[in-house]
């Protein structure tokens, strides 16, 4: 077929005009580098989110009052909900024959800890029972967490998250020392090992863990805030789990048949899902904002090969006066802009994940090439190539010869 | 049959309210083979003639049959298969693209009929041998003298081998002893079978020619044999 030297035409136009060519390419690559650095970045984060999300496991589940509240109207039927009361934890684990493990974990918020006068605020101070540690991914780098005695016992001791250790043991070892918590004494038997957050704050470092039945000799039993984490015996169980602790909590609760839950059952999936669809517009907008820089990319594309085929008027009647007919001239003229459209593409989306990933690296986000991100760039750089290129490449291609040829 | 036949041709450009009538009813015929001159003073129509010749523009009115076949009904993508194939054109200022090479230039109608890259190479390059050029082919018509560049014009008008050399005032644009020796190149052509039809303001030159037509006012004037004893150049 003839495209081929037509493609190699093109090519040496470009080529001939090296200076006016880059410049047109770098408007191309400053767009896709944009957008593909945005879409690069928020994939990485989302991404970073669902790394999190998983460390539930995927056969954990929570049960709790509150649930995943988003609206108004949700938020007033919620607050109605009767709390957990006391007997509830032990109800599922004797009731649920597809659950393997139940743990409780509750907390006050956020409290004051102290040693020796120090005092940090914004961390918080959760009881939860020993099997807790098994079902969350949460790792012991020094000590260890606190065992089913050290709950039956009611012992005050305490697990302390790496920010905690930091903050206030900088440069001492903190097991067996001391620490306050809104004026009890608890000793240190163990850290955590650091998790890091996806922003880059220690806010999922911060806290202290005691042993339930203390936590609830300090505070009380608090059924609004409990949280019963489930792990069902298997994945494929999960489900059958779930129902078997729905219809446990129902009854318990006297729920009416024809009424809904009136508790939430949390797993990663449906957290995943929920924020995904609160970020789904804010995301779609940076996408948008971005993208408005492609589109200037083919506007400076287009703007360029309206010069050129104005300059080049004579060159188009030599062309045809030889016998290059409109289409060839129009293939011609459309792939200068292709070429400058797709490599600017390619440049820009290699070039806008480097930039992301050097980003995302700041908040320890590692993210790695995405095979539908660079399609689709590279398919939209071709259709902006098309677009932008079209009109300039008819217009070349609809020229009188004669006129052309006399063409000053 | 004729290799071209026009009947009553006319062509009128409208400008504004104004229609200017370039050529006024012009009714010929050229053989295969001949070799005629178009003469006439400026602006009585020459370029338009040779243009509607070329098929790189179209009559409007009247009949123009070139080996047979009417231009006036083609479409676009015919007429430029006509100036592709049957039509070799050489103008006054020569129209080469000044960044290419004279063998890019030489292979450029090959490059729209979809000769294989060597065979366009092997083409050109005989092409560039026949005018004398094969030394320097790959220099830019810059780099090239006046009468260097027009031989690279008739090396590509010829690299097809079309059925029709158009040649428009091609001497225009170059000293005296330049234009001789392009005449000799086109008595060349001519006694090797080329049609050539050449528009020129010099009697000198159009006596190189066997026929001369005369254009005056967008109308033919006169139309006669050149006698051999008349001939320039020695190619009888
Ligand atoms: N595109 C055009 N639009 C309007 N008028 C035109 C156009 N082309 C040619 N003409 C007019 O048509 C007439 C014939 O022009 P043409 O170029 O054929 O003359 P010519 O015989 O070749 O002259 P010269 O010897 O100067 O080249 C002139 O009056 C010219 O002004
Ligand atoms: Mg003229």
């Amino acid at each position: 077929m003839i495209v081929v030297p037509l493609i190699g035409l093109a090519w040496q136009a470009l080529w001939a005009n090296k200076l006016r060519s880059g410049l047109t390419l770098l408007g191309v690559v400053v767009g896709f580098t944009s957008v593909m650095t945005i879409i690069s970045a928020l994939e990485g984060m989302m991404g970073a989110i669902e790394d999190d999300l998983a460390r539930l496991g995927p056969t954990t589940f929570i049960v709790q009052k509150w649930g995943i509240v988003t609206s108004e109207e949700q938020w007033l039927e919620v607050v109605k909900r009767k709390p957990f009361d006391k007997e509830t934890g032990e109800l599922i684990s004797e009731g649920c024959e597809l659950c393997e493990t139940v743990a409780y974990s509750t907390g006050t918020g956020t409290d004051n800890v102290q040693y020796r006068g120090t005092n940090i605020r914004d961390v918080r101070v959760s009881g939860t029972t020993a099997d807790y540690i098994d079902i969350v991914d949460l790792e012991v780098s020094e000590g260890r967490f606190h065992s089913f005695e050290d709950d039956v016992y009611r012992r005050h001791v305490a697990f302390i998250g790496d920010a905690v250790r930091e903050r206030l043991y900088e440069g001492l070892d903190p097991i067996g020392r001391d620490v306050r918590i809104d004026g009890v004494k608890y000793t240190i038997i163990g850290v955590a090992k650091k998790q890091g957050g996806v922003f880059g704050g220690d806010e999922r470092d911060s806290f202290v863990m005691i042993p339930f039945e203390t936590f609830t000799k300090h505070y009380g039993f608090r059924g609004e805030r409990m949280n019963y984490f489930v792990k069902a015996q298997s994945l494929e169980t999960m489900d059958q789990a779930m129902d078997e602790v729905r219809m446990i909590l129902r009854a318990k609760r006297h729920v009416p048949y024809d009424k809904p839950d009136d508790f939430a059952i949390l797993t990663a999936d449906n957290i995943l899902e929920f924020l995904n669809s609160v970020t789904r517009m804010f995301r779609l907008g940076l996408v948008g904002v971005s993208s408005v820089s492609v589109v200037v990319g083919g506007i400076v594309v287009m703007n360029i090969m309206m010069v050129s085929v104005s300059e080049r008027t004579r060159e188009i009647g030599i062309r045809k006066s030889v016998g290059a007919k409109q289409s060839h001239i129009l293939t011609q003229f459309l792939f200068e802009a292709l070429i400058t459209t797709f490599s600017g593409g390619l440049i820009g989306i290699i070039a806008g994940f480097l930039v992301a990933k050097s980003l995302v690296g700041m908040i320890d986000v590692d993210i790695s090439p995405s095979g539908l991100a660079i399609t689709l760039g590279l398919s939209i750089s071709v259709g902006i190539g098309v677009i932008f290129g079209i009109y300039p490449a008819m217009k070349a291609a609809r020229l009188d010869p004669i006129k052309a040829l006399s063409y000053e | 049959m004729a290799l071209i036949e026009t009947d009553n041709l006319w062509k009128t450009y409208i400008m504004g309210s104004e229609h200017l009538h370039a050529l006024r009813g012009v009714t010929m015929s050229i053989e295969k083979g001949e070799y005629v001159a178009i003469m006439g003073p400026s602006g009585s129509g020459k370029s338009t003639l040779m243009n509607l010749i070329g098929c790189l523009d179209t009559p409007t009115k009247g009949e123009y049959k070139l080996n047979g076949k009417t231009v006036g009904n083609m479409n676009d993508d015919e007429l430029a298969n006509i100036r592709n194939r049957e039509i070799g054109f050489v103008f006054q200022t020569f129209n080469l693209l000044p960044r290419a090479s004279a063998l890019h230039n030489v292979e450029l109608p090959l490059i729209y009929n979809g000769t294989s890259a060597s065979e366009r190479r092997q083409q050109a390059e005989e092409a560039l041998t026949k005018v004398e050029l094969s030394e320097r082919m790959f220099h830019k018509p810059s780099e090239l003298s006046g009468g260097q560049r027009q031989r690279v014009a008739v090396a590509r008008a010829l690299v097809n081998n079309p059925s029709l050399l158009l040649a428009d005032e091609p001497t225009g644009n170059l000293d005296s002893k330049t234009s001789q020796e392009m005449m000799k190149l086109f008595n060349l052509l001519h006694e090797r079978g080329n049609t050539i039809i050449l528009v020129t303001h010099e009697r000198d030159i159009a006596l190189h020619a066997h026929r001369v037509l005369s254009i005056l006012d967008g109308q033919l004037a006169s139309d006669e044999r050149v006698a051999v004893g008349e001939r320039n150049g020695a190619s009888g």
